[in-house]
């Protein structure tokens, strides 16, 4: 029943109809095509972006453990009851041993469980290289041009995968809790830096104030730019319900900042560079490949350099002047038949 | 230990005849995975300081008992858990199993009840009186224990999240009756940190939990004196999935962080620590479960003496009542089962246990039939009366295996006692989701186990019957016990006082957010038939609700 | 496309807390390398039905001890084929009577597994299930 098969022709009109008069199904099925199958991707974003609005996408990352679910549990809840429609995409680590994946994020959001303006998705990682599944970007897509305006990107893990999620969250929280050593794991992975807003949750735990004043001397010796500002550090308890107002609050503000100062403008746009770069290089490097026989090439190249302990880049500028030549070829080629 | 021809004996010899004898492939190990040696002998009891660890029974450090006589003086407590459908239909079980010669009576209660729901809760659809009997209210109370001589038969009830205002029912109903509470005997569950770290059945955080706990321990030490308290349980940890050694250790840290909690509460040790109870598994493997028991008993009291200062030696025991494993039990060939409980009940008795529930052959398939229930007291009765084990105290004391067995898992008790204390303590340890994450890879790795044939389970994965045929009756529950209970759960809402309702719920709640002792409010709402449901709602409007944590 | 990940719900309807079984099913599907849902305690049917349309899953399986199987499954069923999800399988385990195992067939209910199963034939059924092209 759901083979490949039926899959391709499931994306047809009808599930294109259901999807834009908000069949939730619909909504579903669409996400797992985009995970499923990226060689559809291309095809079903021609569709969606026309009704894509720029909902913001807030990632909220942080160590395992520190209660990333809870917190964004509580942030939707907030946010819908503010009107917006909210989905959120819960990522969890795929098991590198044996491809499965233990997706426990629902648990902690039970609360939030048969509200018609959530929509609550759980993916593994897969190939993301442990970080974000390489589909999440699409499917917070989907979400967006299915009316949702605030999506929620959850990523557990230090290091890469906090990075993954700068390529496609509007805006970043960073969830750190006390007395783990888990800013040491963060400040080696770049992330304060590129967090707009701190979050100590469990702050009734022990150690809070210790971790505020290792942040505030951070910020002091930092070499950021003054004309950006430090970001804000706030303290909250999800588990008990505390100080999440104010985060909420928080993050609004921001997120208003960020879109009058143009600040979360630059970030789609750059987002959208950056894609198309890496489409356009996988799509050449696709082509030459097929042309020639360059990972062949690099391989035997990769071994002769290793064995006589030669410098890779006449190789490199040999390779790139072929690819150059190859264009040319082909666009005279292309001339010659027009 | 070293006896006078031991110089005399080449253990090397044996050693060498031993490994040429030629050695079945199989899997010697403990159920919990513990690597055992094909022969223990006096080398392994070699550091053994017999009056420091063992000593007499009724002696500190009671490895060989708790009592001076044990079985000679009174036999084990045979008390069946009980209770399904209506509380009518639990009093006539009740009734039939005093009368075959049962001595004590154990409360099953249904899910809703568990959770402190009432019956016409939303969630309560399906559950009402499937595993247990509903109670409400007090009225149910009444209907429960008709004709039941409260101040003779001891009563335990297996209850944890609303112990205390169950137990205020139960009070209450007895002062209707005009039995004084100090007659009144028996044992309350009551364990709350196992239902984080086991079972999942809470209502608020632990903290609240734990208060209610030290509220009823001090309002018993001075009005219910020959009751228990708490029933500290290993019995949901082993059922979970844990090896032996952790339900051990576990359990003995949940005591200890029990004592903890009431002495930072102002308690005097031995005020509340007499009255603390156990309740332990009694698996299929036999010498190691005979072995955890006597460690229990040794660990507990040098902790109590040593550590927390216990006087009174009544604070240095750890008491227990055993249950036979339900998770060995299976579906298939269930007859067999009869076999597998009579080990267990027989281990639980070697262990010194001071009452058992023996499991009925079908409960892998359904609730027990009556003609069930009787086989598993009768299995109680053949260890008690035909096989011996009564008649001599601990009779495997002294044995090099069992000992050794006891000094091991005492010594990785202790290892988990050092984790926990890393972790900041047990509740912060269940916050970690330490215990739950030791005890999911325990239950995998024996599962696993089953699954490669490592382990054998006969009728499940060896000697097997293909095409086995159900012979067994087995006992279902009438969907009409839920419309019944509820039908007489809204009569009572409209007979009672329910100005007076209000009021008594308004005081606890208020009481609640204060620090004041909270059981003689429950007593309150109880008395005027508040529900069960009534009083959790107006203890999480103060107290909150907790969340569960998954951990894998 | 056979290699696609098969997406499980595992859930425990109802109230009974032991979630033994489901934890050690889930691993086990895990371990199989697929991808599953774990819900967790004390669900309702709607929230299961609507956790399985949200994560469009091809399984949703029930862990039920608590002797409520029949009301549970039924709703689970019923709720299921109303948010089309008709063609996923629902399946499961737990102390189930075999005469209410047939009961389940009857309304549409996969096999559901009992204590004592091994963890590789429900790895097995699924992945039978899901190659033959579903129920």
């Amino acid at each position: 029943m759901r083979t490949g098969a039926s899959i391709g022709r499931s994306l047809g009109p009808k599930l294109w109809d259901d999807f834009f008069k908000g069949s939730r199904l619909a909504c579903a099925r669409l996400i797992t095509l985009v995970e499923n199958f990226p060689e559809s991707v291309p095809e079903i974003r021609d569709k969606l972006i026309p009704r894509q609005k720029g909902a913001i996408r807030v990632g909220i990352t942080g160590p395992p453990g520190v209660g990333k679910s809870t917190v964004t549990a509580a942030l939707a809840r907030r946010a819908v009851k503010a009107g917006h429609t909210v989905g959120i995409i819960a990522v969890d680590p795929t098991s590198p041993f044996t491809g499965g994946a233990f997706l426990g994020d629902r648990v902690r959001m039970q609360s939030l469980i048969g509200d018609p303006h959530i929509f609550i998705r759980s993916m593994a990682s897969r190939d993301g290289h442990g970080g974000l599944s390489p589909s999440t970007p699409y499917v917070a897509d989907v979400f967006d041009a299915f009316g949702m305006d605030r999506i929620f990107i959850e990523t557990v893990g230090v290091g890469q995968a906090e990075l993954d999620v700068l390529t496609c969250a509007d805006l970043i929280v960073l969830v750190l809790q006390p007395a783990t050593g888990d800013i040491i794991q963060a400040l080696k992975a770049g992330i304060i830096e590129a967090a707009d807003l701190l979050l100590i949750n469990k702050s009734d735990l022990s150690g809070t104030e210790s971790l505020l004043e290792s942040f505030r001397f951070l910020f002091e010796i930092s070499a950021r730019p003054k004309a950006i500002a430090a970001p804000p550090v706030l303290t909250a308890s999800a588990l008990h319900n505390k100080g999440l107002d104010e985060v909420y609050k928080e993050v609004e503000q921001l997120i208003h900042g960020h879109v009058e100062s143009g600040r979360i403008r630059e970030k789609k746009r750059l987002r959208l560079e950056g894609e198309m770069k890496s489409s356009v290089l996988q799509d050449l490097w696709g082509r030459f490949s097929a042309l020639t026989n360059a990972p062949e090439e690099m391989r035997t190249a990769a071994e002769d350099l290793l064995k006589n302990g030669r410098s890779p880049y006449p190789f490199i500028r040999n390779l790139c002047a072929r690819i150059t030549m190859e264009i040319r070829d082909e666009r005279t080629n292309r001339k010659d038949h027009g | 230990m070293k006896g006078p021809t031991v110089k005399t004996m080449d253990k090397k010899a044996w050693e060498k005849k031993f490994r040429d004898s030629g050695l079945r492939e199989a899997d010697f190990s403990t159920i919990s995975g513990r690597p055992l040696e094909p022969l223990y002998d006096w080398d392994d009891l070699a550091d053994l300081n017999v009056k420091k660890e063992l000593a007499y029974p009724g002696e500190y450090p009671y490895t060989r008992g708790v009592h001076p006589s044990m079985y000679r003086g009174k036999l084990w407590t045979m008390r069946q858990f009980a209770g399904m459908g209506t509380p009518q239909q639990t009093n006539q079980r009740y009734k039939f199993l005093l009368e075959k010669g049962q001595t004590g009576l154990s409360v099953a209660f249904d899910n809703p009840t568990l959770y402190g729901w009432d019956s016409d809760h939303a969630l309560s659809i399906g559950e009402v009186g499937k595993t247990g009997v509903a109670v409400d209210t007090m009225e149910d109370m009444e209907i429960l224990f008709d004709e039941i001589p409260l101040d003779k038969v001891s009563t335990s009830m297996t209850i944890n999240a609303p112990a205390s205002w169950i137990f205020a029912m139960f009070l209450a109903n007895a002062e209707k009756r005009h039995i004084p509470f100090a007659k009144l005997r028996g044992t309350l569950q009551n364990d709350i940190l196992k239902e984080y770290i086991a079972q999942k059945e809470w209502i608020f955080p632990p903290e609240p939990h734990l208060r209610l706990i030290t509220d009823l321990m001090a309002f018993c030490a001075d009005h219910v004196p020959q009751w228990n308290t708490i029933s500290i349980s290993g019995y949901h940890i082993r059922e979970a999935g844990s090896t032996a050694a952790q339900e051990l250790a576990f359990t003995l840290a949940d005591g200890f962080a029990y004592v903890e909690y009431a002495l930072r509460a102002g308690l005097d040790i031995d005020d509340f620590a007499p009255r603390l109870s156990f309740f332990f598994n009694a698996h299929l493997d036999f010498f190691e479960e005979i072995a955890k028991l006597r460690a229990a008993r040794r660990i507990w009291a040098r902790h109590m003496k040593e550590r927390y200062k216990a006087k009174n030696p009544r604070s240095w025991l750890c008491r227990f009542h055993v249950q036979t494993a339900g998770c060995s039990l299976t579906a298939q060939q269930p007859e067999i089962n009869i076999v597998r409980t009579a080990l267990e009940a027989l281990a639980g008795v070697l262990g010194g246990c001071q009452s058992l529930h023996t499991n009925s052959m079908d409960e892998a398939l359904a609730l027990p039939s009556e003609k069930a229930v009787e086989i598993a007291l009768r299995t109680q009765q053949v260890i008690a009366f035909e096989s011996g084990a009564a008649n001599v105290i601990d009779p495997l004391g002294g044995s090099y295996f069992v000992e050794k067995l006891t000094n091991e898992l005492e010594e990785e008790a202790e290892r988990y006692f050092r984790k926990i204390e890393e972790l900041g303590g047990v509740v912060p340890a269940i916050e970690k989701g330490f215990f739950q994450r030791e005890i999911t890879r325990a239950a995998y790795e024996y599962q696993m186990a089953l699954s490669r044939k490592r382990k054998i389970s006969v009728g499940v994965n060896e000697f097997v019957n293909e095409d086995e045929k159900l012979e067994i009756p087995l006992l279902e529950i009438d969907e009409s016990v839920e419309k019944d209970q509820i039908r007489r759960l809204g009569e009572v809402r409209r007979r009672r006082d329910n100005g007076a309702v209000r009021a008594k719920l308004g005081a606890l709640e208020k009481a609640a957010a204060g620090t004041a002792n909270l059981t003689p409010f429950l007593l309150d709402c109880a008395r005027v038939y508040a529900t069960l449901g009534e009083i959790s709602a107006a203890l999480i409007s103060v107290f909150g609700e907790y969340q569960e944590q998954p951990f894998f | 496309m056979a290699d696609k990940k098969i997406k499980i719900i595992i859930a425990k309807p109802g109230l009974d807390g032991h979630d033994r079984g489901a934890k050690v099913v889930a691993r086990a599907l895990v371990e199989a390398g697929m991808e599953v849902v774990y819900l967790g305690l004390r669900q309702t049917p709607e929230s299961i039905v609507n956790a399985a349309l949200e994560e469009d899953a091809d399984v949703v399986g029930l862990s039920i001890l608590s002797g409520a199987h029949m009301t549970h499954f039924k709703r689970v069923k019923e709720l299921m084929d109303k948010n089309g999800l008709g063609d996923r399988l629902l399946t499961g385990g737990g102390i189930i009577p075999t005469k209410d195992q047939d009961k389940l067939k009857e309304l549409g209910v996969g096999k559901v597994f009992g204590p004592g199963d091994d963890l590789q034939a429900i790895v097995d059924y699924i992945r039978t299930w899901r190659g033959s092209g579903g129920a």
